[in-house]
């Protein structure tokens, strides 16, 4: 079966906004991330298993506000108390995920088809997200996360790089659309490539 | 617009935020005889303080938990913050 991307007819390439005067290199990265694992980590309130000795494609949960656990495929972001949001490109992960972590302990949701991921990179990408959202982005540092909204659109931002911002948002798939085009009328200011 | 300091996620804008009502008010012990009078105070009846008000929210756009905050009614100054299962 052939998956469709949540923004397959929404997302268009080229050059857009204020891109004439300035050369490539400055303008906005704006593209659509397809086809990644997305699953929802949730520990139970009355579980007791340490957190300390679980093991996912190498890396650690971590309870911590805005802390996101990293290595080249997969990104674990701290979404709440006992709860992180697990993106990888291996797809197969949900498979040892299950294994490690126990379901009379923890409630693990793939949902993978039910997020639609942007990517933004460039010099100006916090000065888009504050056009939207009432976070202060000055803090927000490389491998940090955070749950806001932008414009009224729930959202995740993960800060993937800081040279340059490098940023990935996700909404829900049903609000992809939406977030997509706030963004985009956000970025044209600055001038943005959609590729 | 007020900023709030949730307890778990730091300080957040209002937006994110969903309010949750009076946190002083206690539901009736399960498994005992309720009165009608005691129900219908517990269900409807609600104090509006001028000053000092122990309230609840929930950062409905950011963890998702419901928080205690310590709000003056009249100022909107925020005196503390704490988690839903602390006492002040």
């Amino acid at each position: 079966m052939t998956s469709i991307s949540a923004l397959n007819h929404i997302h268009k390439t080229g050059l857009f906004g204020n891109h004439e005067s300035k050369g490539e290199e400055n303008l906005l990265k704006v593209s659509e991330i397809k086809n990644m694992l997305i699953v929802q980590i949730v520990q139970y309130k009355n579980s007791t298993v340490s957190i300390e000795n679980i093991d996912i494609d190498s890396l650690k949960l971590k309870d911590e506000p805005l802390n996101v656990v990293t290595n080249n495929d997969t990104r674990i972001l701290w979404n709440g108390p006992k709860n992180w949001l697990l993106v990888s490109t291996k797809k197969d992960l949900l498979k040892n995920i299950s294994e490690v972590l126990k379901e009379t302990d923890f409630a693990i949701t793939d949902l993978s088809h039910s997020r639609a991921i942007i990517e933004i990179e460039g010099n100006d990408v916090k000065e888009v997200l504050k056009k939207g959202c009432p976070f202060n982005f000055n803090i927000l540092e490389k491998n940090n996360s955070i749950n806001s909204t932008y414009n009224g659109i729930a959202f995740t931002v993960d800060m993937i790089d800081d040279n340059p911002n490098k940023i990935r948002l996700f909404a829900l798939r049903s609000f992809g659309e939406s977030l997509y085009h706030s963004i985009t009328d956000s970025s044209l200011e600055f001038g943005y490539k959609a590729i | 617009m007020l900023h709030i300091k949730c307890p778990h996620c730091g300080l957040r804008s209002q937006n994110e935020f969903s309010y949750g009502g009076d946190a002083t008010v206690k539901r009736p012990e399960l498994n005992k005889e309720v009165s009608d009078k005691d129900w219908d105070n517990f269900v409807y009846l609600r104090k509006s303080p001028v000053g000092k008000h122990l309230e609840l929210w929930q950062h409905i756009s950011g963890c998702r938990q419901w928080i205690k905050v310590e709000r003056d009614t009249l100022t909107h100054e925020i005196f503390k913050t704490l988690k839903a299962n602390e006492e002040v």
